[in-house]
C-alpha cells in the first residue's frame, strides 16, 4: 500500500520550527480564550474552542471530542458544539445550506453567530442565559443540533 | 476546497493510523513528548499563565495530528510528481495548501540561516583536515561554542500568534 519514501534532510528541521509555531499559536490563542472568560488556567475547552472557532485548525475536530469529556457537566452541550463544527466546516457554507428556507436560516445564522463569537463559553453563556429569554432560545437551537 | 481538505483529511488520518499501529502498538510514541510541548506552550504565554495537564495532552494530540496533516499532503504531491523524496519546497507547499501560508515565510528564513550554518560547519571541516591544528580550533570554537552561535539559533522570530480573528 505504501511506495516506500523518503525525506530530504531538511524535513526534520522544518517540521520541527513549523510545530513549535503551531503549538504557540494554539496555546496563545487558547489563553486568549481563557483570559476572555477570566479564568487563570487554560483547560482543553479552551484548546477545543480555539479549533471550533479558527478555519485552518478543523483538521483537528476529530480529536476533540474524546478531550471534552474530561468536563462531563457540559459533555453534551460541547459534544453538540463539535458536531455543528464537523457537520459545517465553514461557516458560509453552513448559512449557504438553508438559503432556500428564511426560518432556517435565520436559526443558522443565530448558530453561526454563537460559534464564531465564542458564546458557547461556560460562564458567559450561562450568565446570559439566566438573564435574558434570547440566549434560551438559542440554547434550544443549540440542543436540537 | 473546503471538502477537497476534508477528503485528503480523513484518507490520511486511515493511513497514518494504520502505518503507526504496525509500526509501533505503544501509546507514548503516537505523540511528541509532551515535556516538550509542554515547554513550548509555556514560552507562547506570560509567566502568571497556568496550562492545566489536560490542556497541555490536547495540544499534544493536536500537534501530532498537525505532523500527519502536512506530511500526508507533501508526500501525495510527491507521489503523483512519482518522485520518492519529500522535500523542504513539498513540505512549504502542503502548508500553504492547508491554511498555514503564515509559516512559510519564517520557515524559509530559518531554513536559510540553517544552511549557512552547514556552510560555516563544513568550513570547518575542511579546515580541520589541515595540519594547522590552531586554525582548526580557532574555526570549531567559533562555530559551536561561540555564543554567536547560539544567538542565531532562536533567529528568525515567527509572526505573533495573537491574530485577531
Amino acid at each position: 500500500m505504501f511506495t516506500k519514501q523518503m525525506i530530504s534532510s531538511e524535513i526534520p528541521m522544518l517540521m520541527s520550527k513549523a510545530c513549535e509555531i503551531f503549538i504557540q499559536e494554539l496555546t496563545f490563542r487558547a489563553w486568549m480564550h481563557a483570559e476572555k472568560n477570566n479564568k487563570s488556567i487554560v483547560q482543553p475547552c479552551d484548546v477545543a474552542k480555539v479549533i471550533m472557532q479558527t478555519d485552518t485548525m478543523n483538521f483537528l475536530t476529530e480529536i476533540i471530542p474524546n478531550n471534552l469529556g474530561d468536563f462531563s457537566v457540559f459533555d453534551a452541550k460541547e459534544e453538540n458544539i463539535a458536531n455543528i463544527a464537523e457537520e459545517n466546516e465553514v461557516s458560509l457554507s453552513f448559512t449557504a445550506g438553508f438559503m432556500g428556507n428564511p426560518m432556517m436560516k435565520m436559526d443558522s445564522e443565530e448558530n453561526a453567530g454563537n460559534i464564531v463569537e465564542g458564546n458557547q463559553a461556560t460562564l458567559p453563556y450561562t450568565s446570559g442565559f439566566m438573564g435574558n429569554p434570547m440566549n434560551m432560545m438559542n440554547m434550544d437551537n443549540v440542543r436540537m443540533k | 476546497m473546503a471538502e477537497s481538505d476534508n477528503d485528503s483529511g480523513g484518507a490520511q488520518n486511515a493511513g497514518n493510523s494504520g502505518n503507526l499501529s504496525e509500526l509501533s502498538p505503544r501509546e507514548q510514541d503516537r505523540f511528541l513528548p509532551i515535556a516538550n510541548v509542554s515547554r513550548i506552550m509555556k514560552k507562547a504565554l506570560p509567566a502568571n499563565a497556568k496550562i492545566s495537564k489536560d490542556a497541555k495532552e490536547t495540544v499534544q494530540e493536536c500537534v501530532s495530528e498537525f505532523i500527519s496533516f502536512i506530511t500526508g499532503e507533501a508526500s501525495d504531491k510527491c507521489q503523483r510528481e512519482k518522485r520518492k523524496t519529500i522535500n523542504g519546497d513539498d513540505l512549504l507547499w502542503a502548508m500553504t495548501t492547508l491554511g498555514f501560508e503564515e509559516y512559510v515565510e519564517p520557515l524559509k528564513i530559518y531554513l536559510q540561516r540553517f544552511r549557512e550554518m552547514e556552510g560555516e560547519k563544513t568550513v570547518a571541516a575542511r579546515d580541520s583536515s589541515k595540519d594547522s591544528a590552531s586554525a582548526s580550533s580557532y574555526h570549531q570554537g567559533h562555530v559551536y561554542g561561540s555564543p554567536a552561535y547560539h544567538h542565531q539559533v532562536p533567529g528568525p522570530t515567527y509572526p505573533a500568534p495573537g491574530r485577531p480573528r
